[in-house]
């Protein structure tokens, strides 16, 4: 860890209207690691996503990648990170290959190169027969594979995922564990968000609890074990302050008497 | 001729280019052109691709989004045409030319509410552009450029045929000056659409705007329905010509008047006059100014408010909780008294809240209200004579019943598409439910369908009818209103099988439901026919109501009964 933080985030807020969403968030994140970010519902996950996407832009605090301020160049910053979006928002009237090309050449990517690397790409996602083919008919697997590859295609540095895995086959899901460990040996570095623990405790190494718009608790997936519980299931809850099912559930039980 | 064609078919391409010779100027202020040009031509695909209100009225599912853009140039094209038409009426150019002018810009504001807005307010450009590395100026650019596009290929389609007729009617020097002043009337109609957005912007909340703009989405097909069938029929054409707008005063605050006095004003220069002068530089100026202060004043605070809009859904946390006001305890009411078993209850209340809420159903059903008495005055004052003759003759008949039966139409609207959903698949809960008549459910739905739009509309033009034609009319109404849910039970029996919002929509009418479906409407035809001979007997009319009662009684037994086999199941 002696190298320089490729993320920095540094008094991080962000508020809207009275509601302050985001207290003060400080955090390093380091080339090559893979960032599992968890947090129960409206904990200020997205909007942290969101903000390192450059998808909000004002926002209280410093965000610096890669030696880049947010404030100065977001231009700079969107060129090194591919964004996986979680409400799968596709121009599904176009063909996966226009939707590349679009997105490729909005990248500043060659046109050959371009079309190469997506033909190649759709046939790895097992979408080669329907590079042409409309998005509009697609299932919602495929057009999430088509996100990500959308997500890839510029080769960045930094990816970020925000449920990634929504809508995808059993086959599709170990790929993209395999393909998160492939890449983060690649160096590249990966910022994965989700709310299904068993993935988020297989891929990262480094785990990142957000709760009430506050870092709860950051550190390997072993070091949280010691300190807390021994599933990342059991550390959320003990975490976010849901310790106490037993009394939920009574009530859930007490309810049909 | 084909040459046009095949440039305003290659339009895209070509306006590029035409905007591709300011990509020195763009990229002095600090715009990507090469990601300009990729946005614009992405995005004038989709336009390519994406269906039109205006057309959709007619089209059924089979071709459900696939309609070529040469086609709906061609349509442009036409109604270009027959508005141009008017200037050939009236013998002075400035009177056609403002009667036109008029027409074009209602026109043109119509078509940008309803087929723009889905552009403008496209809620995928905030997590797929932004994103990326564009930068805000490049983003702003595309946006306006590709609304100048849409709307400059809009007007010329629109516009070109007029070009023509007034090379023609006014000599050679008027086809320029057209040019001129069909900008003109662009700008002007741009001014209005962005006042019309401002005003409900500011007033309503961005849910209630986007319902909005579907009631004009309906409107607008109404309107293009209606004046298909009935303007030519009510106004006779050769009368319009003779009215001359400009003798009243207050036609000179009408702005085609202003665009209309620039024709005067060169062309026949011989007979303006100070004030003629005065409104052609009003003609002038007022598009620019306008649209000046739409870019200064307008433009800042309308993108803001255009991305509260597109990302309202997931994060303010607007209410979109439902009132618990007295008048849903009273629907509930109404549903607790009309269908008292808990299952019929659960599909009245379903049935009932989703047609309200759904907007596609409503974007279906809502015009049929419309089409009916257009078809209904389309029908009775199809024949020859002055309207004041024709009109007599309708009020001393009986064709009133007629408009009654002529309604089963939303019925038999409203049963196809009621079945039909873009989210079908939340109805696996009927069939994972331990529902063991599922003709509850149907009954049901019926009785919703029948007591939120049918009755309430049969009321509505009873009571017209009545203030009409008198109150011998009721036990008709009553009649008719009977034999219209006996025929629309028959419809729902044999033609539409599934739970309410159960299939996906795609329609394909096999050819044995044809025959059927042209069974059951004969049916009603001679029902109602029957009726129209045995009016002149009152009480023989009451008899028949009592036996209707009896009939719709029997037939509603049935319907209820009815089992799983005997309901069409889609695919989840």
């Amino acid at each position: 860890m002696a190298e320089a933080p490729l993320i920095q985030i540094r008094n991080l807020s962000k508020s809207y209207g009275s509601k302050l969403v985001l207290k003060e968030l400080s955090l390093d994140i380091y080339p090559g690691q893979v960032i599992g970010y968890i947090g129960p519902n409206g904990a200020g996950k997205s909007t942290t996503v969101k903000i390192l996407t450059g998808l909000i832009p004002d926002f209280d605090g410093e965000v610096i990648v890669n030696g880049i301020n947010m404030a100065n160049d977001p231009l700079g910053i969107k060129k090194l990170i591919g964004y996986v979006p979680e409400n799968a928002e596709i121009y599904d009237v176009l063909t996966p290959m226009e939707y590349l090309d679009f997105i490729g050449k909005l990248y500043g990517m060659e046109e050959t190169q371009l079309h190469d690397r997506a033909r190649r790409l759709l046939m790895a996602f097992g979408l080669g027969t329907n590079g042409d083919d409309r998005m509009d008919t697609f299932s919602k697997g495929m057009k999430q594979k088509v996100l990500l590859i959308a997500g890839i295609i510029h080769n960045p540095k930094i990816i970020v995922l925000d449920e990634p895995l929504s809508g995808l086959d059993a086959n599709a899901v170990i790929m993209i564990k395999e393909l998160i460990m492939r890449l983060s040996q690649e160096g590249k570095t990966i910022f994965y968000c989700s709310h299904m623990m068993d993935v988020v405790e297989k891929v990262s190494d480094r785990i990142l609890l957000i709760n009430k718009g506050e870092i709860i608790a950051d550190g390997t997936f072993e070091s949280l074990k010691q300190n807390h519980s021994d599933t990342l299931e059991r550390i959320f809850s003990k975490l976010t302050g849901r310790g106490d099912q037993a009394s939920e559930t009574d009530a859930i039980i007490n309810a049909f008497d | 001729m084909n040459e046009i064609l095949l440039m305003l078919l290659s339009m895209d391409k070509f306006f590029l280019r035409l905007v591709s010779f300011f990509y020195p100027v763009l990229a002095r202020t600090g715009v990507d052109t090469d990601q300009l040009n990729e946005i614009l031509r992405v995005k004038l695909m989709m336009d390519n691709r994406r269906p039109k209100a205006m057309f959709t009225a007619r089209r059924n599912a089979k071709n459900n989004g696939q309609q070529s853009p040469w086609l709906i140039s061609f349509f442009t094209l036409l109604m270009g045409f027959l508005i141009g038409l008017v200037l050939t009426l009236n013998s002075m150019p400035y009177v056609g030319e403002t009667y036109y002018f008029i027409i074009f810009m209602v026109l043109m504001a119509i078509t940008l509410i309803s087929d723009f807005t889905t552009v403008l307010i496209d809620t995928r450009d905030q997590f797929i552009l932004l994103p990326r590395p564009v930068n805000d100026r490049t983003i702003a650019v595309s946006r306006i450029l590709h609304i100048s596009i849409y709307i400059l290929r809009l007007a010329l389609l629109q516009g070109l045929p007029a070009l023509v007729i007034v090379g023609f009617v006014d000599g050679l020097l008027a086809v320029p000056i057209f040019f001129i002043q069909i900008i003109e009337a662009t700008f002007l109609s741009i001014f209005m659409v962005n006042i019309i957005y401002l005003l409900l912007m500011k007033s309503v909340s961005p849910q209630r705007f986007k319902d909005i703009i579907s009631y004009f989405q309906i409107g607008f097909s109404v309107l293009v329905f209606g004046t298909y069938y009935l303007l030519p029929r009510l106004i006779n054409v050769s009368v319009l010509g003779n009215i001359d707008l400009l003798t009243h005063w207050w036609a000179y605050l009408l702005p085609p008047v202003w665009i209309a006095a620039l024709n005067e004003l060169l062309v026949h220069s011989s007979r303006s006059g100070l004030i003629t002068s005065v409104l052609a530089i009003l003609g002038l100026t007022v598009p620019v100014l306008g649209l000046w202060f739409v870019a200064k004043v307008l433009a800042p605070g309308f993108n803001r408010r255009l991305s509260v809009i597109a990302t309202s859904d997931g994060n303010t946390n607007a209410s979109t909780q439902v009132k618990k006001s007295g008048r849903f305890n009273f629907i509930e009411k109404i549903s607790n008294l009309i269908a008292p078993d808990p299952i019929e209850n659960a599909g009245f209340r379903i049935t009932w809240k989703l047609a309200a809420r759904t907007r596609e159903f409503k974007m279906k059903v809502y015009p049929a209200f419309a089409y009916v008495p257009i078809y209904f005055v389309f029908i009775t004052f199809n024949g020859s004579g002055a309207l004041s003759d024709r009109l007599e003759k309708v009020q001393n008949g009986h064709s009133y019943v007629f408009l009654i039966y002529l309604s089963t139409f939303i019925l038999s609207t409203i049963l196809t598409h009621i079945s039909m959903s873009e989210k079908y698949k939340s109805a696996w809960v009927y069939y994972a439910l331990p529902i063991d008549e599922p003709g509850k459910i149907l009954s049901g739905m019926y009785k919703a369908i029948i007591t939120l739009y049918f009755l309430p509309y049969c009321l509505v033009l009873s009571i017209v009818i009545v203030t009409v034609w008198g109150p011998q009319a009721i036990n008709d109404m009553i009649l008719a209103f009977l034999v219209s849910v006996v025929y629309g039970m028959m419809m729902a029996l044999f033609m539409v099988k599934g739970l309410p919002f159960s299939k996906p929509v795609i329609v394909k009418q096999g050819g044995g439901k044809m025959i059927t479906s042209l069974m059951i409407l004969g049916l009603i035809a001679a029902l109602g026919f029957g009726h129209y001979y045995l009016m002149r007997w009152e009480t023989v009319i009451w008899i028949a109501i009592i036996l209707f009662l009896f009939i719709n009684w029997i037939m509603f037994r049935h319907y209820k009964k009815q089992s799983w086999e005997s309901i069409e199941l889609a695919d989840l």
